[in-house]
């Protein structure tokens, strides 16, 4: 950057509150439009409980989608084609489709419900909605294990053999902890990613933020109030997305530095 | 050598410029004169302000205070963007760092500032690009980039480069100073002949014998001044300030050495 | 001729207990072909929107101006960080209609569901192009700019001459991965019954209960699609490398 652009970004440092409180300022005229907030404040438990199910949606498919991950991208490097085969087939399929597409895939095609043991088990919309983006989760996440996996120089390994330890010790002590570094950024900004993804499970019926915000919607039928919504639920993904991806970034610079 | 005529116009002129970058003084006080046609070099200790002084002349420095008068031009007045750019169109510069542009071809780094800024035909402006690299001896380097050759060649390539603007002044900034030794010779050669041709030049370097040879006059700079600007005989030989004497007499022992190491 | 083949296409997946009985229905197919036909005219006006928009994007933020940047870097931080389903939402259902109000009417809005598809889609790449761009733009050495400085450019015909097509060479790989997700974002224009092949689908599997047929085929035409994308990235990349810069 040159020497020019330096006061300008400390201009822009300066700036930076000054807008924000004048974005607040406007933000809370708006509010004090007193019909509008009650309106808001009576659905604001509704909608939560529905960013509830957005963050259960995404945990419970990035854990599945982890954990079936990794072994892809075990499988994935595997010295044995018909192993490998497999797993590169199912990244390579699920990383080009669209996820709404799988939501759609899981919720239409499994039943809504299951006979476990001779029991009758409802097989909610939501968890479709988790398995439906387990399945690209996992793929992501495989070729994130494999990159982080493959980026620790062959040296390390060499390195460790001679200082006399086992494979397993060496895969446990010094390969294991280096793939965790490297592939923490990465795997948090898909969180992120995922979570967005939730939002799609509205067009489902799933319970959600978003399917709450258009109930609320046209339960209202007003036009300030429909804004006021939809800017609610942008905010809420916003403030639970951005430190994310604020905290991935610091991690990434960590990590260049090391 | 044509002697330093008083009744030549000068084309660039210095007086009292004065510099700061931020708290740190690096020109305290420079006067410089170069007559049309003339060869200047200016030489000194490391971080005296030498590139300082070039980077002023073609307003991509701004001195705090002082005139710089540049073909006529007022360049410490000039105050938007665009007049430093017309100002810029008419002095070439040729950088330590040669910084041809690498996704280009030889000639068409050569020809994009031609056709883009002067609007000058693209055919006519081949033409000028290839007598250009004929007159630096890379003829044959015409479709090559600039990954593909030797630092020297990358140099010459920079020089050719700054001609095809047809400038009235050219600023050479340490030109060889990160070239293998034995490349320095064949773009010495160059800047050689074109100073004979009567080139308008300054140039910041540490070949002492080389600037020597060509210089019409030569600037001594130590701490932010120009300290001394005289023919090279007289500023090398009969200097009266002991700290110029100093720094030559570090070069003198090799002189006799140097006389030897002839490039082209 | 075709008719043939489908039928033995039909019979064959029906062994495997597949039904794709509805290829052969006149209305079912043309509306499916046509779905598959809008997905592509998305794809092909989302692409160089979201380029062009990203280079913009990528301008202001490095173009060292606050009232430039600031405004850019807040969009680029707000679309990267909400899901796009949503931006898509607010912007038909709360910019739309007001725009229909201020206009007198949905009949005067010029502006279709295909745009806001389009604008929303697109700018949200966009975004991420953005990003890739600056990490190029800076890493073209200070020297080069310098350069071209001295030359007598100005700031845009440096950008346009020097910065971009050298940070466009750095940042192609994450490019061509944005525009994969471009193509798989098409499928939210669905949400505001844009006939995409999504919606089309929709159609038929409520009709038919042949989700998992139609499933297979959704991915494969978004598999062909995305395939195609990352070859033509290769070739653009292999037709812009030049020896010496970053091989």
């Amino acid at each position: 950057m040159s020497a020019a652009a330096l006061p300008a970004r400390g201009a822009l440092r300066a700036a930076g509150p000054w807008l924000a409180a004048a974005a607040s300022a406007i933000l809370l005229w708006w509010l004090l439009d007193a019909r509008l907030t009650h309106d808001l404040l009576d659905w604001l438990p509704y909608l939560a409980s529905g960013f509830a199910m957005n963050v259960l949606i995404s945990v419970l498919a990035m854990t599945l989608g982890t954990l079936g991950g990794i072994g892809l991208g075990a499988m994935e490097l595997s010295a044995v084609r018909l192993v490998r085969a497999p797993a590169v087939a199912y990244v390579q399929v699920f990383r080009n489709a669209p996820h709404l597409v799988l939501i759609f895939a899981t919720t239409y095609i499994f039943p809504f419900e299951i006979v476990v043991a001779g029991n009758y088990l409802p097989f909610p919309d939501w968890l479709k909605a988790v398995l439906g983006l387990a399945i690209p989760a996992a793929a992501y996440v495989a070729e994130i294990a494999r990159g982080a996996i493959q980026s620790v120089p062959t040296t390390q390994w060499d390195a460790a053999k001679g200082i006399g330890l086992s494979r397993s010790q060496t895969l446990r002590w010094i390969i294991l902890p280096q793939c965790l570094r490297r592939a923490l950024p990465p795997w948090m900004n898909f969180y992120a990613s995922i979570t967005m993804s939730t939002a799609l499970a509205s067009l489902v019926g799933v319970h959600e933020l978003l399917h709450a915000a258009t109930d609320a919607s046209t339960a209202v039928r007003r036009d300030d109030f429909t804004i006021a919504i939809y800017l609610t639920v942008l905010l809420a993904f916003f403030l639970f997305c951005y430190p994310i991806s604020r905290l991935t970034r610091r991690l990434e610079r960590r990590l260049v530095r090391r | 050598m044509a002697q330093h005529s008083a009744d030549r116009p000068n084309l660039v002129d210095l007086q009292d410029v004065h510099l700061s970058f931020g708290a740190v003084e690096v020109l305290k006080g420079i006067d410089l004169t170069v007559a049309k046609g003339d060869a200047v070099s200016i030489i000194g200790p490391s971080g005296s302000g030498k590139s300082t002084i070039l980077r002023c002349i073609n307003g991509l420095a701004q001195p705090q205070a002082g005139r710089i008068t540049v073909a006529g031009v007022r360049v410490d007045t000039l105050r938007s963007e665009a007049e430093r750019i017309a100002l810029r169109k008419r002095i070439g510069v040729v950088f330590q760092q040669y910084n041809l542009f690498p996704h280009l071809t030889v000639l068409e780094n050569i020809t994009l500032a031609p056709v883009r800024i002067l609007k000058v035909p693209r055919a006519e402006a081949e033409g000028h690009a290839r007598d250009l690299l004929a007159r630096v001896r890379l003829a044959d380097k015409v479709s090559a980039y600039p990954g593909e050759l030797s630092g020297g060649q990358q140099q010459r390539v920079a020089i050719a480069r700054a001609l095809a603007m047809r400038p009235e002044l050219v600023l050479f900034d340490e030109v060889t100073s990160a070239l293998d030794p034995e490349m320095v010779g064949e773009v010495l050669a160059v800047i050689r002949e074109l100073v004979r041709e009567g080139l308008t030049s300054i140039l910041v370097t540490h070949e002492m014998r080389f600037a020597e040879e060509i210089s019409d006059t030569i600037a001594f700079t130590e701490n932010g001044r120009i300290v001394a600007q005289a023919p090279p005989a007289e500023l090398f030989y009969r200097s009266g300030n002991p700290r110029i004497r100093q720094f030559i007499g570090g070069f003198q022992g090799f002189r006799d050495a140097m006389q030897d190491r002839e490039g082209i | 001729m075709i008719d043939a083949a489908l039928q033995r296409f039909i019979a064959l997946a029906g062994a495997v207990g597949l039904h794709y009985d509805f290829l052969l229905s006149g209305t079912e197919v043309r509306s499916w072909l046509a779905g598959m036909g809008t997905t592509l005219l998305l794809v092909v006006l989302a692409i160089p929107l979201s380029l062009a928009a990203g280079i913009a994007f990528a301008a202001a933020l490095t173009s060292g101006r606050p009232w430039l940047g600031l405004p850019v870097r807040a969009y680029v931080e707000l679309t990267r960080n909400t899901p796009t389903l949503v931006q898509l939402m607010f912007a038909f259902f709360a910019l739309n209609m007001l725009l229909s109000r201020a206009l007198g009417g949905a009949a005067n809005n010029p502006f279709t569901p295909v745009f806001w598809v389009l604008a929303v889609t697109g700018l949200h790449v966009a975004a991420f192009h953005a990003e890739a761009l600056r990490g190029g733009i800076e890493a073209v050495p200070a020297p080069l700019v310098e350069a071209a400085q001295a030359t007598g450019f100005s700031r845009l015909e440096i950008l346009r001459f020097v910065t971009l097509p050298l940070a466009l060479r750095t940042a192609l790989p994450a490019l061509v991965n944005n525009l994969v997700n471009l193509v798989k974002l098409t499928t939210i224009g669905s949400a505001i019954a844009v006939g995409e092949v999504t919606y089309a689908s929709i159609m038929i599997w409520t009709q038919r209960d042949n989700v998992l047929e139609l499933m297979i085929l959704i991915l494969l035409f978004f598999g062909l699609i995305n395939l195609t994308v990352s070859r033509i990235g290769r070739l653009v990349e292999r037709r812009l490398a030049v020896p010496g810069y970053g091989a």
